[in-house]
């Protein structure tokens, strides 16, 4: 099991972390590639940057989004992204790893703030699944991975919340960290590669919309006469 | 996938794998990186980035001396690619000797710096003159494909002839050279090898090399890009080519029997059996190809025979950069994963950069044209997904990019953590002392160890502090631990600690809560400490404090023991200054009873073994 926990720590971690950045500066830097090939094909080449980048910041942060359609599920799924990005990178065990080596300063969180987050992040995460089950829509437009993803994603929180608080034998514990350190390398290596990606490539997709589909102004009046349905509404 | 695809993944590959390496080699230096010694300090990166770097890259001047002043007009087509391929050649070169410079950042110096009678000045200065003459030299060509460049390509082509002639004699210049630098060590390298005349033979050589090189890129080139090679013209750059390697041949075997060294070539040591080798693969069998002519004019003879002259070439210039001097040093030095990697990486990126240039420029009559931008080519759908990933540009950026950080990732996962942590330092693990009443303090067994009168020192003890003076803690269970139990490591401190250990089933067994109280960060100030569960840990009285558990290097604690000691005794007794005097401890030989039993347990020395000076006793 040492040997393992040995294993999963050093070269595992170290792949599915090269993995994790550079597959996400990949696909970064290709859809970078793709936003300036639209913008040189683009026969209009008026872009409304400011308020693309406005848009774009708006839906990073989408308060003003949260009671246009489903609020609970908005509400639920904008706490587990607060909980999901701060405790693993705050957490002081987690900082502990490496701020070792490196000696940078950095901010973590206090025991009680993670202890919260952490159950924060199981509840809104399993309602969320909850809700995709129940609402019809959303349940058929779900693959086989929308549930997944959100339940590795979980592991990792589940396993750590119960080594943390519980006075549980080495021997569950150094299992439960197995399979939490084995769960979020998982994460690492799945997220340049599935929808996981929208971390880096939310912003972006807002830039590419606005250059690639952007329509000239007068497009509504050319489809409806290229359709024979001149004067009719669109 | 097709052939192109198919070489440039690979070759993607690999550079991703030498990415990962190159990051380890600039954070935590050459140590972390390669197997180098002090006594082998030039290993593969040397040998084979540089030596034969530039030797392979001889192609450019070898075919523009043909071209442009022996005025064989039949070799046009050699010439673009072969300058291509020198000037790519040379930037390798001077990339992978980046690598290997210890201070990377000063390798400008040699330009304010002069240093005359130094044959790497002179290395060093061609091959950047050199570098900047090919580039001058191969400009015209990417120049032409924008009309707005032209007035700047027809001054470029008005200089060619000049650039010719300064580019064969730079050639000249620094291929001999790098032969003069091992002129220096006529001990260190065998004698089939070492010779007055290596600049010369470096040079013939080369020249050699340049006519192979093209054939073997030419002919490597058309295969990938299922292009039909000019054959003909190959058989005769070849057909040149094995008068040169004759005159080499005749050359190093004059030299060699006129020094009476032709007995060595049979004694079946193993350096024999290397110089038969080199010399049959690099020389022999490829003269006998490329003089048979059915075999000159085949197409696979020819890259057989083109591929043996470049293999043996890159053979002999690492035999001279190292592997004859294996008997000399005496230290066997194999080259680790990440030189390996660096090498082929950087050999990788100048094929990518190749390749990228044929596509793009007219270095060929025609610029080949990968199948995929056929028009009218059918779509090919992704292995893995089932999808189309757009169009050929597209797909190739997908394609290459997946497999860079693929192997980046993995070259990442397989550097050796104690390498990167040991901060330069190897670990050397510590013995006890060994004797009776005196022990013999040697921890390394060096047998450069010092005689201390265990008896004497704790009579004298006994009248001050007692035992506690120097014996400051017992590890659990243990009465009168030995200083090696806890200060581990000769040089580097060590962890008394093992968190692993206490924690693990098949350890201590304990659990967190056990010494991490409930509902606090688990830091060191929070925690419990070793005392705490094990009462007799620390000596009462002891004079000695730690902290943190971390124990000094074996060294460190001996010397910070007993020297404060000895220089107050030293003070106090001016009529014997041997007692705070190195010497006075060091080098003393072991009591003559256990000399023998020394001896065999004893460790070779290292390659440079630290010997203290014999002090007289006055």
């Amino acid at each position: 099991m040492e040997h393992l926990l040995e294993f999963a720590r050093g070269p595992l971690f170290r792949l599915s972390f090269a993995l994790m950045v550079l597959g996400l500066l990949r696909i970064l830097a290709l859809d970078l590639f793709e936003l300036y090939r639209a913008y040189r094909q683009a026969g209009d080449k008026t872009v409304p940057w400011g308020k693309t980048t406005l848009k774009a910041l708006e839906w990073l942060v989408p308060i003003r989004k949260v009671f246009v359609n489903r609020p609970v599920y908005s509400v639920f799924s904008i706490l587990f992204h607060i909980g999901l990005l701060l405790v693993p990178i705050f957490l002081y065990a987690h900082v502990k790893l490496w701020q070792d080596d490196l000696g940078l300063p950095w901010l973590t969180l206090s025991y009680k703030w993670a202890y919260g987050l952490t159950l924060l992040t199981i509840i809104t995460g399993l309602a969320l699944i909850v809700g995709r089950i129940a609402n019809r829509t959303s349940s058929f437009l779900s693959r086989k991975q929308d549930y997944l993803w959100p339940i590795a994603l979980l592991i990792p929180f589940v396993t750590g919340f119960i080594c943390a608080h519980l006075g549980v034998g080495p021997k569950a514990y150094q299992a439960l960290m197995l399979i939490h350190i084995l769960a979020g390398e998982l994460i690492f290596v799945l997220m340049p590669f599935t929808k996981i990606a929208h971390c880096v490539l939310m912003p972006l997709s807002q830039y590419v919309a606005a250059v690639a589909w952007k329509f000239p102004p007068d497009t509504d009046d050319k489809v409806c006469t290229t359709l024979n349905k001149k004067g009719e509404p669109v | 996938m097709n052939r192109v695809q198919i070489t440039k993944t690979i070759l993607w590959i690999i550079v991703g794998l030498a990415s990962a390496v190159g990051i380890t080699r600039f954070l935590f230096g050459l140590g972390a990186a390669t197997n180098l010694t002090d006594a082998t300090p030039w290993g593969l990166w040397i040998g084979f980035d540089v030596m034969s770097g530039v030797a392979l890259a001889a192609g450019g001047f070898v075919i523009t001396a043909l071209f442009y002043i022996m005025r064989r007009e039949e070799f046009h087509n050699f010439v673009k690619p072969a300058v291509l391929t020198a000037f790519l050649g040379y930037i390798a070169v001077v990339v992978g000797l980046l690598f290997d410079l210890g201070l990377p950042w000063n390798i400008w110096h040699m330009i304010i710096f002069w240093n005359p009678h130094s044959p790497l000045f002179e290395v060093g200065w061609c091959v950047m003159m050199y570098t900047t003459v090919l580039l001058l030299e191969f400009s015209p060509v990417p120049l032409e494909e924008q009309s707005r460049y032209a007035k700047i390509r027809s001054f470029l082509m008005k200089l060619r002839f000049p650039l010719v002639m300064l580019g064969i004699m730079l050639s000249t210049l620094h291929q001999s050279s790098l032969g003069s630098l091992f002129l220096i060590m006529p001990y260190k390298l065998y004698p089939l090898w070492y010779t007055n005349i290596l600049p010369i033979l470096f040079f013939i050589s080369a020249v050699a090399l340049g006519f192979m090189m093209i054939i073997f890129e030419s002919l490597t080139t058309h295969w990938v890009y299922r292009k039909d090679s000019d054959t003909a013209r190959t058989a005769k750059l070849g057909g040149i080519a094995v008068w040169v390697l004759g005159i080499y041949l005749v050359v190093r075997m004059i030299d060699i029997i006129a020094n009476g060294k032709f007995g060595l070539i049979f004694t079946s040591s193993r350096e024999s059996v290397l110089f038969l080798a080199e010399i049959l693969i690099s020389t022999i069998i490829p003269m006998v190809i490329f003089s048979v002519r059915r075999l000159q004019y085949n197409r696979n003879w020819q890259w057989i025979g083109a591929t043996m002259v470049v293999f043996g070439m890159i053979f002999n210039r690492i035999n001279i950069g190292g592997l004859t001097m294996i008997r000399a040093t005496g230290d066997t030095y194999f080259p680790s994963w990440m030189e390996f990697a660096i090498s082929f990486g950087v050999v990788s990126a100048a094929a990518l950069a190749f390749m990228f240039a044929i596509e793009k420029f007219h270095v060929w009559e025609k610029k080949p044209k990968d199948p995929r931008t056929d028009p009218f080519a059918l779509p090919t759908f992704d292995r893995a997904s089932g999808v189309w990933l757009g169009s050929p540009s597209i797909a190739a950026r997908t394609r290459y990019s997946l497999a860079f950080i693929f192997s980046f990732a993995i070259g990442f996962a397989m550097i050796p953590d104690n390498k990167i942590h040991s901060e330069g330092m190897d670990e050397v693990p510590v013995t006890s002392a060994r004797g009776g009443d005196t022990l013999y303090i040697d921890g390394n067994l060096n047998n450069y160890g010092v005689s201390f009168d265990h008896t004497r020192h704790a009579e004298e003890a006994r009248s001050g502090r007692g035992c506690v003076t120097c014996h400051h803690m017992n590890i659990p269970f243990d009465k009168n631990s030995g200083c090696w139990k806890c200060h581990k490591e000769m040089f580097t401190r060590a962890d008394i600690f093992d968190h692993t250990w206490h924690s693990s089933p098949s350890g201590a067994n304990i659990a967190c809560d056990k010494c991490h109280p409930a509902g606090q960060l688990r830091t060191t100030a929070t925690v419990k400490q070793c005392a705490d569960c094990h009462k007799d840990l620390v000596a009462p009285n002891s004079t000695i404090t730690f902290d943190n558990y971390l124990a000094v290097s074996y060294v460190d604690a001996m010397h910070d023991l007993c020297i404060p000691c000895h220089q107050q005794a030293a003070a106090a007794h001016p009529e014997k200054p041997m007692l705070a005097q190195c010497g006075g401890c060091h080098g003393q030989v072991p009591p003559e009873n256990r000399i023998e039993l020394l001896r065999n347990e004893a460790v070779k020395p290292g390659i440079n073994p630290v010997v203290l000076p014999q002090m007289k006793v006055q």
